[in-house]
């Protein structure tokens, strides 16, 4: 898929200052943004030598897992309701609509991660 | 990561007590069914099955909420009104119907907001 | 087929079953007064007596739930003797001038419609309820 090979390309390609940031336990969305926003900065700064690309592609690989593991569950739970078993409906749909939330997330990740990437390079003339 | 963006105690409740009416209503649609059928006793959800669903509510514990799973069990307290032992009194079942596909309204509308909320947030657009 | 609707199989069996008792029912009332049948003897009222059949679904999270699933297990004949009426004039009267008729009793198959009617409702609106629950699941991923 084109959206995940870019993802890990840009994992292992980017050198990150970010050392051993933590997952973040919050359940709203905001906490990866201004992770980000923070990464994007540090990054501009000046990079503090190059500290592990392993945690932040370790953040990626773990997103893009969330990801595939909430798309089998969906697929999974279409697939036991059309074919008849007793799979009860709300969860099927509550199933594909947490699928949906995670692939867009992951898509915003990308977009975001792609612009920061973009602004380092025309920086680095 | 993604885990934790579903993580919101109200959410998984939520979720549980929609299960919960769900399976409740497949019940109590069982019970009119056979409100005619001797010997029938009728169905609704575990007591047990009720308590550990307000523990795991008010203890706002995702771990707890994750593993509930709903059950479904005779009714140890309906008593029989008949000589043939069926314990299905129908103006009962069609009270609880009514009040049980309201409460499914309800925590459907709780799920939905949720998810629109997390829609709002990671993509801003609702 | 896929199975939207919860507990649709029980339901509308129990429709099915409280139809055909309906149907019973007025079948008797029309023939209370058939004091003739083509076995020569007058009408014998029928009821229908209910069972419930046991059927087992298997949940996929391994949960397994049993279906009571009500049918009607068979149709027989009521044997209690109807009532004599003393009816010189009539074609089917015996020597000592006494028809014999039907032992439908028309209050009590009145009163038998009414339950039959108000099961049969009752049903109904699970139906409907099952559907409303369905179309909420439906609607948990709306936006827009």
């Amino acid at each position: 898929m084109n959206t995940l090979s870019s993802i890990q390309a840009l994992g292992a390609g980017l050198p990150t200052p970010l050392a051993n940031k933590a997952e973040p336990q919050a359940s709203t969305v905001s906490i990866p943004a201004a992770e980000l926003r923070e990464l994007n900065a540090t990054t501009s700064a000046g990079s503090c030598g190059g500290a592990s690309e392993t945690s932040f592609s370790n953040l990626l690989g773990n997103l893009v897992e969330g990801v595939n593991a909430k798309q089998a569950a969906a697929s999974q739970a279409l697939a036991g309701l059309q074919s008849g078993q007793n799979v009860p409906l709300h969860q099927t749909m509550i199933a594909v609509e947490e699928a949906n939330l995670s692939f867009q997330l992951m898509v915003e990740v990308r977009n975001r991660l792609l612009e920061s990437y973009q602004e380092l390079m025309r920086m680095q003339v | 990561m993604i885990d934790a963006l579903f993580n919101d105690p109200g959410y998984l409740g939520a979720k549980r007590m929609l299960d919960a009416t769900v399976a409740r209503h497949e019940a109590i649609a069982s019970n009119i069914a056979n409100a005619e059928t001797p010997h029938y006793q009728r169905l609704d959800l575990a007591p047990s099955f009720r308590q550990e669903l307000e523990r795991a509510v008010a203890s706002k514990d995702p771990a707890q909420l994750r593993s509930l799973h709903t059950r479904i069990a005779v009714d140890p307290r309906a008593v029989s009104a008949n000589r043939d032992g069926n314990t299905v009194n129908l103006e009962h079942e069609l009270v609880e119907m009514s009040r049980n596909t309201l409460e499914n309204a309800v925590q459907t509308q709780i799920v939905s907001a949720s998810l629109a909320k997390l829609r709002m947030a990671i993509t801003g657009k609702s | 087929m896929i199975d939207l609707i919860p507990s649709l199989p029980s339901t509308t069996a129990a429709l099915d079953a409280e139809s055909t008792r309906l149907q019973i029912i007025s079948q008797n009332i029309a023939n209370a007064n058939t004091t003739h049948n083509v076995d020569g003897r007058p009408y014998q009222r029928q009821q229908v007596v209910f069972e419930s059949v046991l059927q087992h679904a298997q949940g996929k999270d391994g949960s397994s739930t049993t279906l009571a699933v009500p049918q009607v297990s068979r149709i027989e004949k009521d044997t209690r003797p109807g009532t004599a009426a003393y009816q010189p004039g009539h074609p089917d009267a015996d020597a000592n001038g006494m028809v014999q008729f039907p032992n439908v009793n028309i209050y009590e198959e009145m009163a038998d419609m009414i339950v039959a009617s108000r099961t049969y409702d009752a049903n109904v609106a699970a139906f409907k309820n099952g559907r409303s629950i369905a179309m909420q699941a439906l609607s948990i991923g709306k936006h827009g």
